[in-house]
């Protein structure tokens, strides 16, 4: 019959459709070419980086098996084992995310607070921070004022200027304390009051309180203990504080919510014990690693400009973190501002309309301004209009911020736009102000996407070189900047410098070891920005 | 009940609170509208409509899209005002003060006239913070609990939730989402309730389910629901308004003489379902 023939037609593959097959599995083939061809070209660099900074082959046979032993087999097979079982992995992924959390916190914390003073910061947190929580805990109780918001930043205005204004009289008051007591300060009590706020709503308020009572009363009792054996307690205090007391948290919690996955929170203990067994062996037997770069003495020593072997980059590396922390103080509130401004409360219409349409397009026009001009931007600001010593934090970190404020500002344009208009409605629609609105709706919805944008941008941020040689940074540094207002170089201005050192070992050897430094702080907040981000989805499902 | 200092910009009257039972006749219009216009840019939307909604009755109004339905929804609490291209003219009152008066506050006014959207639009928070939300934005602090209790009864979707109440508003259906925002709208005890087609995207159970619960507010509550569905107004409104193309109010009355007796013939053309 026709239509018999019809189907058996349409079918049956013909010259024509063989065709057409090969063109698509051509086309297949070299969308996979030009996939595999930047990953596998990324390979070989980063390969060619690491292996010049971890020099390989010049570790033993024995230190490969051990480090086999001790390390990847466990891991490999902890995480095998846990891949299978979801509540297990669950469990392993927290509690990953919290030893690693913590410890980034509690390092970055300890190093950036020791380069800065933890009496200036305590002096800063007491006045622009414990003050007008204070004040605001009174306000809201005794009702006086609706605006309690408005209170606690003008408290905190009005804090820091009284610290600034009194710093010369107030400094010496703080320092007569121990040093361990403003680590006290600045670490345990916000510890204690997150689990206090955090435990209020997750358990009771009886738990709550008895966790953070504890939490404290454990602090003292190390710090009793340290001061009992001749100790500085002050790095165990924020060691405590902000890592032990978290992770604690995070997994104590684990054991009694989820039974099932209880064992899968073992799996950082695997990995710190692996670790511990490691170096404990290797002392042990003598057994010689890898002679590379990468060592502990590039980690916490001081720049060394003729000898390779005893150069290290912690200055390099705690000016970086405080730059891009200053950076990141800077440009997150006026970013946000302007985001704000630009989405919630500009006129669409008119003259100001336009006028705000003109601002919004330069600024997207900004974000794609060569960094070398920003330097330029920064030289005439900082240096020439302000009157900034060459090469300090703040006209460091200053520069840069100008550099990512236009990604901030659009990446938290971006973050409110996603906010659907529906849910501003509706918060309108029940009669709350543009402020309640903002505060209630939008930006709990938008504050985790903000975030994302701005690490992501203080990652970019933390690479660049070209507008800080244009400020005129320091390229070598001996010592870690001690304040905003004091020099400091970071870590890709002292690689490009060690780059033309005439020993080979600088420019072979700790070149690449110290740009491996760099992309593991670069993965660290690309991390931070994906876990962040993660969160968001997972709740806005 | 509700914090009445905090919205002195709008005249409460005592009687809105008081009586239940007193006649139709003996209370004022809730909603007054006199040559009530509104124009998108160039584009006209309402044209001088003239209407009186009756206090604590159900009004509906009907009409073909883009009648300008939405808008006069949306006039009466003013959310037009978040469109910048949106102009109002006209006088329209709400217990006899002209809402588009220089001294109302829209976030006040907005407190007593609750709205219901099209879509339902719960906040990404627990069914409790959701239910919370406006009494939480007044300030009102006092027996927060009993009051979401009592709202999410009156919204005949406590049985379903009442073990559930700290899980996201998020994961109920669309159904319960949407008797979760009426909750919303009435857990602050507002005067007026606007409902803008809030049946339109949900299956019969779940419409059958709004209207019973239509029916039952009507008694506290002066509801003004927009609708597409010619039977769902004959079925549960007392008033109806039709709305035709142009923005016009062609036709208002008591519900059954609008679907048996129209006066108009385009009314009755688009009742009868000959176009629109
Ligand atoms: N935000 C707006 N901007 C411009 N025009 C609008 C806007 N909202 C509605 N309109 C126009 O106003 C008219 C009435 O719309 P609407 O009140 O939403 O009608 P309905 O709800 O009856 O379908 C339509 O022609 C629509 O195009
Ligand atoms: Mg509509």
């Amino acid at each position: 019959m026709a239509a018999d023939g019809n189907t058996e037609r349409t079918l049956s593959v013909d010259s024509r459709g063989r065709l057409l097959g090969l063109h698509a599995t051509l086309f297949e083939a070299v969308l996979l070419g030009a996939t595999l061809f930047g990953i596998v070209s990324l390979c070989i660099l980063f390969g060619y980086i690491a292996f010049d900074a971890f020099r390989p082959l010049t570790a033993s046979i024995r230190w490969y098996l051990l480090f086999a032993g001790t390390l990847v087999l466990p891991t490999t097979a902890f995480t095998l084992y846990a891949r299978r079982r979801p509540a297990v992995r669950s469990a392993n992924t927290k509690a990953f995310g919290a030893v690693g959390g913590a410890l980034t916190v509690t390092l970055s914390t300890y190093i950036v607070v020791d380069a800065l003073s933890p009496y200036d910061v305590v002096l800063c947190l007491l006045f622009g921070g414990y003050l007008p929580v204070v004040l605001w805990l009174i306000v809201r109780r005794t009702k006086r004022t609706p605006q309690t918001g408005l209170t606690i930043i003008l408290a905190a205005v009005g804090g820091l200027a009284v610290a600034h204004g009194g710093y010369d009289l107030l400094r010496p008051i703080v320092g007569i304390a121990a040093q361990w007591i403003a680590y006290f300060g600045i670490v345990t009590l916000p510890v204690a009051c997150g689990l206090w706020i955090f435990g209020r709503r997750r358990w009771s308020r009886q738990t709550a309180r008895r966790a953070a009572l504890s939490a404290l009363g454990v602090v003292l009792l190390i710090v009793a203990l340290a001061l009992g054996l001749g100790i500085d307690p002050s790095f165990w205090v924020v060691v405590l504080s902000a890592f032990v007391i978290p992770v604690a948290v995070v997994i104590g919690e684990i054991g009694v919510t989820d039974p099932a996955g209880r064992i899968g929170s073992a799996g950082p203990f695997v990995l710190v014990g692996g670790l511990s067994a490691f170096l404990a062996v290797e002392r042990q037997l003598g057994i010689d690693g890898p002679d590379g770069y990468l060592t502990a003495t590039l980690l916490l020593e001081s720049w060394h400009g003729l000898n390779a072997s005893s150069a290290g980059v912690y200055p390099q590396i705690v000016g970086s973190i405080v730059t891009v922390g200053v950076m990141g103080v800077l440009a997150f509130p006026i970013g946000i501002g302007g985001a704000l401004y630009l989405e919630e409360y500009a006129p669409r219409t008119g003259w100001s309309g336009r006028f705000a349409t003109l601002l919004e397009v330069n600024i997207s026009n900004l974000a794609g301004v060569p960094s070398v001009v920003y330097g330029l931007l920064g030289l005439a600001l900082f240096r020439n209009a302000l009157g900034f010593p060459t090469g300090i934090v703040l006209s460091a970190a200053g520069t840069l911020g100008l550099l990512i404020l236009p990604i901030v500002v659009v990446s938290a344009q971006e973050a409110l736009r996603s906010v659907p208009d529906s849910l501003r409605e509706a918060a309108f629609g029940m009669g709350a102000s543009r402020w309640q609105t903002l505060r209630t709706v939008v930006l709990p919805e938008a504050i985790p996407g903000m975030l994302t944008g701005t690490i992501l941008a203080l990652a970019r941020a933390i690479g660049e070189t070209a507008p800080l040689v244009i400020i005129a940074v320091a390229t070598t540094k001996y010592s870690p900047p001690d304040g905003v207002l004091s020099s400091a170089t970071v870590l890709p201005l002292q690689i490009f410098a060690a780059r033309s050192n005439v020993d080979p070992a600088f420019r072979h050897g700790i070149v690449p070891a110290a740009a491996v430094v760099l992309l593991v702080l670069l993965l660290l907040m690309n991390t931070a920005a994906i876990v962040v981000r993660n969160r968001f989805d997972r709740r806005s499902q | 009940m509700i914090n009445q200092e905090s919205t002195p910009a709008v005249q409460s009257t005592a009687e809105t609170t008081e009586h239940t039972e007193s006649t139709q006749a003996s209370r004022g219009p809730a909603i007054e509208a006199h040559d009530l216009s509104v124009t998108y840019g160039t584009e006209t939307a309402l044209e001088s409509v003239d209407i009186q909604i009756p206090d604590r009755q159900i009004t509906a109004i009907i009409g073909p899209s883009g009648c300008g339905k939405s808008t006069f929804l949306r006039c009466i609490n003013r959310m037009n005002d978040r469109i910048d291209a949106a102009a109002v003219s006209g006088a329209l009152s709400f217990k006899g003060t002209n809402v588009y008066d220089e001294s109302v506050d829209p976030v006040a006014l907005r407190r007593r006239i609750g709205m219901v959207f099209q879509h339902p639009n719960p906040f990404p928070k627990s069914i409790y913070d959701n239910v919370a939300y406006g009494l939480r934005i007044q300030g009102i602090s006092s027996e927060i609990d009993a009051r979401v209790k009592l709202a999410l009864k009156r919204a005949a979707l406590y049985e379903e939730v009442s073990d559930s109440l700290e899980k996201s508003a998020l994961d109920l259906s669309g159904g319960q989402q949407q008797r979760l925002c009426i909750a919303r709208a009435i857990a602050v005890d507002p005067d007026v309730l606007l409902m803008d087609e809030p049946a339109s995207a949900l299956d019969p159970i779940a419409t059958a389910k709004i209207e019973d619960l239509i029916a039952e507010l009507s008694e506290e509550y002066t509801v003004v629901i927009v609708t597409h569905n010619m039977q769902q107004a004959a079925r549960i409104s007392d008033r109806t308004a039709v709305f035709l193309t142009g923005g016009e109010l062609v036709e208002y009355d008591d519900t059954e003489t609008i679907f048996e007796n129209p006066e108009h013939d385009r009314v009755e053309d688009y009742i009868t379902g000959k176009f629109g």
